[in-house]
């Protein structure tokens, strides 16, 4: 697999009342590229992770992924392109806690064409065991720690072979060693198989890795020159 | 129906006042009936699914399937005649499901299948030469 | 039902057509669920649902089982009284009384409830019993009692005729002796003296006469289990009268009865050689001082007001069942305000609108279905404890069964609310999904 690249010009989101949430007039991500986007709280960093995604529709403008321009999509398509292109993680892990750990590494496969659900299922539980929690794979997810719940979640987003990840705060609510461990995870996992990674962050650890860092200020990207040639 | 059509028009070549009946399916008692005998007509219908209209004789039993329909009111008024002759052209119903009482004067239609000769019903013991079988009734 | 498809019905066996029905009554359900869940692996989030709001799920699902399992029982108790009405009266093809109250006689008679009725005199008695119409014709000299147990007067013959053969014992032959009925609770060789009137009326033993029980007639499911059969002759002896057969009588109970020294019956029993010798005799009995009525036809009379009555309280039952539905299919909309976040999580991953769309209607069908299930299973049961309750209370056998009609009612049920619960479904396909995930 490898990832595709992102190129966004004059993207407008707006929220309730016409108020300019998010305003980006060029944007180039290569394919395979890890970035980080920096920013305050309420800055716009989730509504720029949610329009990459296609969950929240631009009121302007264009976001290509690939070849895909999602923003010409209707609701169905960008959830159609979100099943096959884009594996997303939350900030809380969000699991079905009375599913198992490989059910929820493997969800996605209930709804996925049926020729698809054994490969993701095979590749959710390959990835359980990279990360080390292969043995209790059928164990109910709520009976998991924090950063192995949080791991799951990472499992789920990688398992379809989704050659995008949108990560929306992955570290937030691990300690220091588990932030660190699960950057690691997801900067590797990223990079061997050449996928394209946004991860919405504050933590250091996270930029550090990254190919690439973006600050979000107000709406507004903040893009050193040199970055944005 | 096609077929029922087509069976009524058979002997109205042969017995032309059968004609007059072929604009309504509903047959008489007395059609199926030559005095004491079936009629051509009766015989030609033999097997097939035909109505039938007339009076339900009140049920010996209730909460069951069989009944005698008669071509008169089997009447319980005191002011007719009790002598009472058991008609003779009667014919013995077999319903498909249960069937609710009707009052005795109130005329019905029996749709059934037409069944001929003698055969004793194993229950009351009732000899009947004429039965409608897997038969269904409605208001006349 | 239009005719076509009515006369095509009814070329089916009754089995193959209750069949259909059932299937007619279940195919928008299947249909809905064919169309709704078409290329999806609902099952596992299904029951992560279940087993989330268990408590809700139980819940509502009781709630919709309790008012199936009334409709059900309803109907099943009517069909339940019906038979077991039907079947104790089928003995009783003609019953010959003084004019009065045909309800009262038939009752009297068949069903054995204490009754004051007029007596039928013995030149008419012997009018009837010469017919040459009459197969069988007996006496049922009711009104006496032993321990709030009836104690009729009769013949042998009809004993013969009652019990098909008895299942211990003789039939009486001497004024002395007497049969009991399979629920009694007296022996072949036991001892007995009647008391005359029944019930709070018994008015003290009759001095010093005794029966003793020579035999014991097989189940009947009729009010007669619980009653004995005493010679006629005896039930006028101890009353003081004449009984029934001129002096020099030799001692033989039964027929046939001298005219001039019969007492009078309350009512009489026929049997016709035939079937139309029945509606002769019908006919000729309904005089100014007889009455000649079917019990199997007043029997229907009852019926078809207890059928009416039924219909009318069918209508609260589905009123009920309507009513309950909605409130559960509100409670799934509130569910569904719960459990939003986890259909947003859902679409945020990919999942097609249709995908949460089944999932909430899948949820409350189950529910549905599970609810149906358990109320047919529930409306047996309560006509199984209710019939039981009518059997001991009249000793008339009537027995639960489950019926095409409730599996109908349920099947239609079924397929309502199935159509119902697309609108909660629906519903959560127009929540936002952002603010949802957001919680």
């Amino acid at each position: 697999m490898t990832g595709i690249s992102l190129s966004i010009s004059d993207l407008e989101v707006t929220g309730q009342g016409g108020r300019r949430i998010l305003s980006v007039p060029r944007l180039e991500v290569p394919a395979g590229t890890a970035v980080a986007v920096r920013g305050p709280s309420g800055a716009g960093k989730s509504t720029l992770l949610y329009a990459l995604a296609g969950i929240i529709a631009p009121s302007r403008g264009c976001i290509t992924w690939g070849d895909t321009d999602i923003a010409g999509l209707d609701d169905s398509g960008r959830a159609a392109f979100r099943r096959g292109t884009v594996g997303f993680i939350f900030q809380e892990h969000l699991l079905f806690e009375e599913l198992s750990a490989l059910g929820n590494a493997g969800v996605t496969a209930l709804y996925a064409p049926r020729r698809d659900r054994r490969r993701i299922r095979d590749s959710a539980e390959g990835l359980l065991t990279r990360f080390g929690l292969g043995k209790s794979a059928a164990r109910r997810s709520d009976t998991f720690s924090g950063g192995e719940r949080q791991r799951i979640a990472v499992v789920r987003a990688l398992a379809g072979d989704a050659p995008v990840i949108l990560a929306d705060e992955p570290t937030a609510s691990l300690d220091r060693a588990n932030a660190d461990a699960l950057a690691d995870d997801l900067m590797r996992l990223a990079r061997d198989d050449g996928r394209t990674l946004v991860a919405v962050s504050h933590d250091p650890s996270l930029h550090d890795r990254a190919d690439r860092v973006i600050d979000v200020r107000d709406g507004q990207l903040e893009l050193p020159e040199a970055q944005n040639a | 129906m096609r077929r029922r059509q087509f069976l009524t028009l058979a002997p109205a070549l042969i017995a032309a006042p059968v004609v007059l009946r072929a604009q309504d399916d509903t047959l008489k008692l007395r059609e199926l009936y030559e005095g004491r005998d079936f009629s051509p007509l009766a015989r030609d219908l033999e097997g097939t699914t035909i109505d039938v209209d007339g009076y339900m004789a009140p049920p010996l039993q209730a909460d069951s399937s069989f009944f005698v329909l008669t071509k008169i009111p089997m009447s319980v008024c005191p002011f007719c005649e009790t002598e009472a002759e058991w008609p003779d052209d009667i014919v013995a119903i077999y319903t498909r499901r249960k069937f609710d009482t009707v009052p005795f004067n109130r005329k019905i239609v029996v749709t059934g299948a037409l069944a001929l000769g003698s055969y004793r019903d194993p229950d009351t013991g009732f000899l009947s030469m004429v039965r409608l079988e897997n038969a269904r009734l409605r208001f006349g | 039902m239009p005719d076509p498809i009515a006369d095509l019905l009814a070329r089916l066996p009754l089995w193959m057509e209750n069949t259909v029905i059932l299937l007619g009554a279940l195919l928008p359900v299947l249909v809905i669920g064919a169309l709704v869940l078409r290329g999806f692996a609902i099952w596992p989030l299904l029951s992560a649902l279940l087993r989330r709001q268990v408590w809700v799920s139980v819940v509502f699902t009781m709630l919709i089982a309790v008012s199936i399992g009334l409709g059900v029982g309803l109907i099943a108790q009517e069909r339940g009284l019906r038979q077991g009405t039907a079947r104790a009266a089928d003995k009783f093809e003609l019953v010959i009384a003084a004019p009065g109250s045909e309800i009262t006689a038939m009752l009297a008679a068949v069903y054995l409830q204490p009754s004051a009725i007029p007596l039928i005199d013995g030149p008419t008695y012997a009018q009837v019993a010469a017919h040459p119409n009459a197969d069988l014709v007996a006496p049922l000299a009711f009104g006496d009692s032993y321990e709030n147990a009836p104690v009729v007067g009769s013949t042998p013959a009809f004993v013969d005729y009652l019990s098909e053969g008895l299942a211990e014992g003789r039939v009486f032959a001497t004024e002395t002796e007497a049969i009991a009925g399979a629920r009694t609770p007296l022996a072949v060789g036991d001892s007995f003296t009647p008391q005359h009137g029944q019930g709070n009326e018994a008015e003290g033993a009759h001095g010093g006469f005794e029966y003793q029980v020579v035999g014991r007639m097989p189940l009947t499911g009729s009010p007669w289990d619980r009653a004995y059969i005493v010679p006629a002759e005896s039930v006028w002896m101890v009353h003081g009268l004449a009984n029934g057969h001129a002096p020099g009588w030799d001692g033989t109970v039964g027929g046939p009865f001298d005219p001039d020294y019969f007492p009078g019956t309350p009512a009489a029993l026929v049997k016709a050689d035939s079937l139309g010798g029945a509606y002769v005799m019908q006919a000729q009995f309904n005089t100014d001082r007889t009455m000649a009525l079917f019990p199997g036809t007043v029997l229907s009379r009852l019926h078809a007001l207890m059928g009416d009555i039924r219909q009318v309280m069918s209508i609260l039952a589905i009123v009920t069942q309507v009513l309950v539905t909605v409130g559960v299919l509100a409670g799934l909309m509130m569910l569904t305000r719960l459990l939003a976040r986890r259909l947003a999580l859902l679409r945020a991953l990919g999942a097609p609108r249709r995908f949460n769309f089944a999932l909430t209607w899948s949820y409350a069908v189950t529910l549905i279905v599970l609810g149906a299930g358990l109320g047919l299973a529930l409306g047996v049961l309560l006509t199984r404890a209710i019939s039981g309750v009518i059997t001991d209370r009249t000793d008339i056998l009537v027995t639960a069964s489950l019926g095409w009609s409730e599996l109908h009612l349920v099947g239609a049920f079924v397929s309502l609310t199935a159509l119902l619960a697309l609108i909660p479904a629906w519903l959560t396909m127009t929540r936002p999904v952002v603010r949802d995930l957001r919680g």
